[in-house]
């Protein structure tokens, strides 16, 4: 409490739940390496990660190589996706925004299924989708294609509903393309493309962490900056404005930040679904405040936590490999998504 | 005071949209009126004349097509954003609707413009937004979320808002829109006390014309082709008004200071009683379509007597009484008689 006349900023309430929720991070973290087809012992895995030799050399090559990227995938990009989804929402006034509504992830998919279908025409060379830096540029390039589109437009637009629309639009005819590319395309190369579109923790290897860790750490410090912007514009942008704020600026920052969340993300990992839309809303489900000071870490804890145990339910069935992310976050958000439809029956103003 | 120099005046402003889409073009031009310390302005006009570009461009949401906007005496060109934010308040007919968002956090908002770049609240801050919410009289509310709130608290708690924005002028669209008649009295008799109280310079656009005429200290009235100035009774003895719907079937009426439907009236029936009586029958039997001569008798007089704290309408026509007890059968039965009476 920093003043008898602001009894609710600091409420112990929110600072319960913070601490709550790191821990449950911690523990799911701990929990992801944990899981797996080889059991490793608890006390071999702290070994492992404070830097020691474990029992067996092959268990620091799974922690090591295998399960410690993959979980420290799920966590960044769990919390990326999520502080993406809660932005786009805030900017948009839509609770129904996220990363695929805008199009990002289809500009991603359309800048893989290029290299994947495109580059496999030329004889004598192959591309396995997921794990090739190629894919990873291509993605990227192609999610930030459609940002740099969206943000151009609006320039032109001053309405955000115009923007959103014109987001799906894109969205669709990057879709569209990628079915058409699929049409010409052999069966080798569908499936591999395939794969890349169930989206996957397990891929990310080290050399590539250190990109992508950096980058959404990045996205994640320029959205805690604009935690000032962001709560004026629930607002409205009217209102926004007249409280001083520079609508256009706002923007670009917002999307830059969303572009590197989301474009960093998808391109490593494949198109992660309903993380961006339902985890904003079960931050302020648990939360109940708008403040986006407290929101913003909230959304990210959420994310990562939700991704973290997607993570470990999708391998669950102790099979070789994994169930596709995709499937388990669908599974996980689209219940969500329904519950936040039929509670708010009118959309607008939802937050 | 004549001589004070006015917080805000527009010289020739020509307000509308630029850009090249079919709605932009100027929507009101020649603009010339002022608003000075501690006067509550009343912006009237008929729909769709432009009342919202005139307070969007005051706010600086629009820029102004040609001529000037000034802000204590400098072009409002001249100005930041941040600055205008600190000397303009604004609330819209935009309604806001944000879950969770407690009334205080929104007050809150309104500091913005005053803190650092995270937005971050300091000690005079929060008494500012104690004050605002005293001010307005929600103090009790300020834990609740906004979307628990009326109409009416909803719409003082943007006005405390506007207050924490701590702006020498505040302007208002609508505010009293979709409110009930206590709380539209409420409202505009509230930034009628914070204007002479606490010194601002509030402009707000209405369609309640009675409201305006007992609180405001100006009115900045739009008729098609020109705005026009004044204190509302100047506006009223000068027949201002009655210019504002011309073409249409509704006319003012100076005695009065009311609109009025136009009625093409008939038959003459005399009138008489004591005045409250005779003033609401007489209202009666026009929209009926009969024209009243008060106290003369008539081929058809109706008189009112008071007996007993009981009234009796008494009916003589071709010879005939008939008394009645409220003025609705009295006219039921003038209605009825209709033609073949007269």
């Amino acid at each position: 409490m920093t003043t008898p006349s602001d009894p609710d900023r600091r409420n112990n309430k929110t600072i319960i739940l913070i601490v709550t929720l790191s821990a449950s991070v911690l523990l799911l973290f701990l929990a992801g390496i944990l899981t797996g087809t080889v059991r490793i012992p608890l006390a071999d895995i702290f070994i492992i990660l404070s830097g020691g030799e474990a029992s067996r050399p092959e268990w620091h090559i799974i922690v090591t190589d295998l399960r410690l990227p993959r979980a420290i995938t799920a966590l960044v990009a769990g919390a990326g996706l999520s502080v993406s989804g809660l932005l786009m929402q805030t900017v948009f006034r839509n609770p129904l925004a996220g990363p695929y509504v805008l199009g990002i992830s289809a500009g991603a998919s359309l800048g893989v299924a290029v290299v994947v279908m495109g580059l496999t025409l030329i004889p004598g060379y192959m591309v396995s989708a997921g794990g090739d830096w190629l894919v990873v540029i291509a993605a990227w390039a192609g999610s930030g294609a459609v940002l740099v589109l969206i943000l151009l437009v609006s320039f032109r637009v001053r309405d955000i509903m115009t923007i959103l629309i014109l987001g799906i639009m894109f969205g669709s005819a990057t879709g569209a393309l990628v079915s058409v590319m699929q049409y010409f395309s052999t069966e080798t190369m569908l499936r591999s493309f395939m794969i890349w579109t169930m989206g996957s923790l397990g891929g990310v290897t080290g050399p590539q962490l250190a990109i992508m860790v950096p980058a959404v750490v990045g996205g994640l410090l320029i959205a805690g900056a604009s935690v000032k912007m962001l709560n004026t514009m629930l607002l409205g942008e009217n209102y926004a404005r007249s409280l001083g704020v520079n609508i256009t600026a706002a923007r670009i920052i917002i999307f830059v930040s969303t572009s590197l969340l989301a474009g960093t993300i998808t391109a490593f990992c494949g198109p992660i679904a309903f993380i961006g839309i339902a985890v904003p809303h079960l931050a302020r489900m648990m939360f109940r405040n708008a403040d986006h000071a407290v929101l913003l870490p909230a959304t990210a804890l959420t994310g990562a936590a939700v991704l973290l145990a997607s993570d470990i339910v999708s391998r669950l069935p102790a099979m070789e490999g994994s169930l596709p992310i995709n499937s388990v976050t669908a599974l996980i958000g689209i219940p969500v998504v329904i519950w936040i439809v039929i509670r708010n029956q009118k959309l607008t103003g939802i937050f | 005071m004549g001589d004070q120099l006015p917080v805000l005046h527009t010289e020739n402003l020509s307000v509308g949209y630029r850009g090249a889409r079919e709605s932009s073009g100027t929507v009101f031009g020649g603009i010339t009126v002022d608003a000075r310390r501690s006067e509550l302005v009343a912006l009237f006009g008929p729909n769709g004349i432009g009342k919202s570009t005139l307070l969007r461009s005051i706010v600086r949401l629009l820029s102004p097509l040609s001529g000037n906007i000034y802000l204590s005496g400098s072009d409002i060109r001249s100005y930041p954003a941040n600055q205008i934010a600190r000397m303009v308040g604004f609330v819209s007919t935009e309604p806001v609707r944000v879950n969770n968002l407690k009334v205080r956090d929104l007050v809150s908002l309104g500091r913005y413009p005053h803190t650092g770049w995270l937005g971050r609240l300091g000690e005079q801050d929060y008494i500012k937004v104690d004050e605002a919410l005293d001010m307005v009289g929600i103090s009790r509310l300020a834990g609740k979320n906004i979307d628990q709130l009326s109409d009416g608290e909803r719409q003082r708690a943007m006005i405390a808002r506007t207050l924490a924005q701590d702006t020498g002028i505040i302007v208002l669209d609508e505010p009293t829109a979709f409110l009930d008649l206590p709380n539209k009295y409420g409202i505009v008799h509230l930034l009628h006390r914070l204007a002479a109280e606490k010194g601002r310079t509030i402009i707000f656009s209405t369609h309640d014309l009675s409201i305006a005429i007992q609180e405001a200290t100006k009115i900045w009235l739009m008729l098609p082709g020109q705005i026009c100035q004044g204190a509302p009774e100047d506006l009223i003895l000068d027949d201002q008004f009655g210019r504002m719907f011309e073409n249409t079937n509704l006319s003012f009426s100076t005695g009065k200071g009311e609109f009025r439907i136009k009625r093409e009236l008939r038959e003459i029936i005399g009138l008489r009683g004591p005045a409250t009586e005779r003033r609401w029958t007489r209202n009666a039997l026009e929209r009926n379509g009969f024209r009243v001569a008060e106290n003369e008798e008539c081929g058809a007089t109706v008189s009112i007597d008071i007996e007993g704290g009981t009234r009796t309408w008494k009916l003589m026509m071709q010879g005939s009484t008939s008394r009645f007890t409220s003025i609705y059968d009295l006219c039921s039965c003038l209605t009825s008689a209709g033609a073949k009476a007269f």
